[in-house]
């Protein structure tokens, strides 16, 4: 194998990946041996490979810390300048009195008159992917019943919602009951974008390992 | 460990013991050897004795003048890496036979505080294209590498094929590669690098 071979074969992430067969892998580590620039891709996959292992293994990742910028003590008092301070105030004074004599009462019907919106159903009884299309208006939110299958003996379910982008949106349990009744999810339409959305279910063993039961596209068109 | 090239003069300097030399040549094929044997050996001590065991005997060959092509050592230490992996097969243990060779001094490979800190920034390097990923790449990673779950499995379960995986694989290893080799390029030969075995 040359180099140029193991370029075009991926051979590197295969090997990482443990997918050559032994054939292959002895010509590429025979090439390995004498390439530096197939050597150093090798140890920099490798130590990608090795590091996330031990970070992955952490309860949860550590977010790079970034250094802040300490502001000065003299920028904390300005804010009492009356230059600032009446416009500030003025400005409070009128949020308060909009949120009480408009959004309050408006946020308060919303809550006490039933709601007519768009719903879907997920049944859960088949391992696979299934296609699910609701359509909703700007600022509506929709519900999903989640029918999960009976006696699959899981201690407890779980979803994951994750954004067209692919980013995990929302995590979080199905409400405890019987399988038969189905679980509802109601998804707040604020900010909502349009997309093809992913359902993960997940049903967690009595050993509290989780597992995936099955994905399911909801493609979202917002009207 | 910075680079430098396996000629004539590199293989001379080998030959003749020079410490330096000898020093980067370990470090540098020891990574390799580990990389190599890991998939076929179980224990870390079997994989130590056997790349111990390749070192001895390719110095005992440099110094016998047995390398005729100075610039195929890489392939060298590959193929008696091969003879040595085949016995320690067929023994099943270090038996007497590797033992009883003279064994000359292979220079440790010692943490050294620069490594220390090229070490710490390449974590942080991958702790922040891990966090960049997506939730589901993290956790395709997560069950490939750290769980060791069968693949094909793991594929059908996220909805990807293998090309997937090689592509995801890649695309991190090269958003890495660049620090790695920046600091790779700058520390001193026999530095140990992180997370080693």
């Amino acid at each position: 194998m040359d180099h140029n071979e193991a370029v075009r074969q991926n051979a590197t992430e295969r090997y990482l990946l443990d997918e050559l067969d032994p054939e292959l892998r002895d010509q590429f580590e025979e090439h390995l041996f004498d390439c530096q620039d197939c050597a150093l891709d090798l140890r920099a996959g490798a130590m990608f490979v090795e590091q996330s292992k031990v970070l992955l293994a952490e309860p949860a990742t550590h977010p790079v810390v970034r250094p802040v910028k300490a502001a000065s003590k003299a920028g904390w008092f300005a804010w009492f300048r009356p230059a600032f301070a009446v416009p500030v105030l003025a400005l409070l004074l009128a949020v308060i009195g909009y949120q009480n004599l408009v959004t309050y009462p408006q946020l308060t019907a919303a809550a006490n008159d039933p709601q007519v919106g768009p719903w879907a159903s997920v049944n859960v009884s088949t391992r696979g992917t299934t296609d699910t299309l609701i359509k909703t208006h700007t600022g509506e939110g929709f519900g999903l019943i989640v029918n999960l299958p009976p006696e699959d003996g899981f201690a407890s379910y779980g979803v994951d919602l994750y954004n067209p982008a692919g980013r995990l949106e929302w995590s979080g349990p199905l409400a405890a009951g019987r399988t038969e009744e189905g679980r509802q999810i109601y998804i707040p339409g604020r900010n909502r974008l349009p997309g093809t959305y992913t359902l993960v279910v997940l049903g967690v063993t009595p050993a509290g390992e989780r597992k995936e039961i099955s994905r399911h596209s909801i493609d979202l068109q917002v009207q | 460990m910075q680079l430098q090239s396996f000629d004539e003069s590199y293989v001379q300097r080998l030959e003749e013991g020079d410490f330096r030399t000898q020093e980067h040549f370990v470090a540098y094929f020891s990574e390799l050897i580990q990389l190599k044997l890991r998939s076929r050996l179980n224990s870390p001590q079997a994989i130590e004795d056997v790349r111990q065991e390749t070192f001895t005997r390719v110095f005992a060959a440099l110094r016998g003048g047995k390398l005729r092509q100075p610039d195929r050592l890489g392939a060298f230490v590959n193929s008696m890496c091969n003879n040595v992996l085949l016995e320690h097969y067929r023994s099943n243990s270090r038996d007497d036979s590797l033992d009883d060779e003279e064994q000359p001094e292979i220079p440790a490979t010692n943490v050294d505080v620069l490594g220390m800190i090229a070490a710490k920034q390449m974590k942080e390097k991958i702790a922040e294209i891990l966090e960049e990923m997506p939730e589901r790449d993290r956790r395709l990673i997560r069950e490939v590498f750290l769980e060791e779950r069968d693949k094909d499995a793991v594929c059908s379960d996220f909805g990807v094929d293998r090309e997937y995986l090689r592509v995801l694989l890649h695309r991190a290893k090269q958003s890495f590669k660049s620090l790695y080799l920046k600091n790779v390029a700058a520390r001193p030969p026999g530095a140990v690098a992180v997370g080693k075995h």
